[in-house]
């Protein structure tokens, strides 16, 4: 099956956040440590630590642990996924009816059950 | 009609939803419903005009990080069949009046299914030039500007 979709989807999932966007800002110009990247945010280690892991699974970034400082980079292939226009269009499309499909199945689930 | 697709400015989403054609009708056509899945949260949507019938206006607002909404798609209906098929376009505006900036035009097909309901929705675009003035404006759900700044970034890292 064509992963494409499902990986398109984790990448925009990604940037859906100011807080993740910000971060990608940081990093474009060039690789940071955990505890700088989190210094502009008014925010305890452990959530913004969900955000970094969010950010390293859909691919956007690497870390690595050396140690007891972690360092993330920009992983700049990934972002070809974004720069097609028509895959943006894909992924509102996408989301657009996961959401779509999330409320039909909510709505029935409350339908079956009065 | 449905003349062949075209690969660089086409895309079809099909999907299979656990539910019968009517209730995916009612959540795409009653505007309380399509408000709550439009747009992605955090953002919220707010239906203007919502007018079924082919020559219907078809708009939304879109409202970003708790600012004042804004619009988001002016559209004209082109096909209205109850439960099967909606066509909008956002090449026209309510009354068949020409926009704009005309961009895509969206098929939405519900079809029975063992499972629920097949759901595709087909969209094709206009040509390059008018796609480039789009993400330029960041107009559809801010992608086109996050597009940007991603490009940006990639290249400045390049």
């Amino acid at each position: 099956m064509d992963q494409y979709p499902a990986r398109l989807s984790s990448v925009f999932q990604a940037l859906a956040d100011p807080t993740r966007r910000a971060v990608l800002g940081r990093l474009g110009r060039g690789p940071a440590s955990v505890g700088e990247l989190a210094k502009p945010f008014d925010m305890a280690l452990p959530s913004f630590m969900k955000h970094i892991r969010l950010l390293e699974d859909s691919g956007l970034i690497r870390t690595r642990k050396r140690g007891r400082v972690r360092t993330c980079a920009l992983e700049k292939k990934r972002f070809a996924i974004v720069e097609a226009w028509l895959s943006a269009q894909r992924a509102i499309w996408e989301g657009r009816t996961d959401r779509l499909e999330q409320f039909v199945l909510t709505a029935k689930r409350e339908e079956d059950t009065t | 009609m449905i003349g062949s697709p075209d690969p660089d400015l086409d895309l079809t989403i099909s999907r299979v939803i656990k539910a019968s054609p009517p209730i995916v009708w009612n959540a795409w056509t009653d505007r309380a419903s399509l408000e709550q899945w439009w747009v992605p949260a955090p953002a919220k949507c707010r239906v203007l005009e919502m007018d079924l019938s082919p020559g219907g206006s078809f708009a939304t607002q879109i409202s970003e990080n708790g600012r004042d909404f804004e619009p988001h798609m002016r559209a004209c209906f082109l096909a209205i069949d109850p439960v099967e098929r909606i066509v909008f376009t956002d090449a026209l505006t309510g009354g068949w009046r020409p926009a704009e900036r005309p961009f895509m035009t969206a098929i939405i097909t519900l079809r029975d299914h063992p499972m629920g309901t097949e759901y595709v929705a087909h969209v094709m675009h206009s040509d390059n030039a008018d796609r480039k003035k789009h993400v330029d404006l960041g107009f559809y759900d801010g992608w086109g500007t996050v597009a940007e700044q991603l490009a940006t970034l990639a290249e400045q890292r390049a």
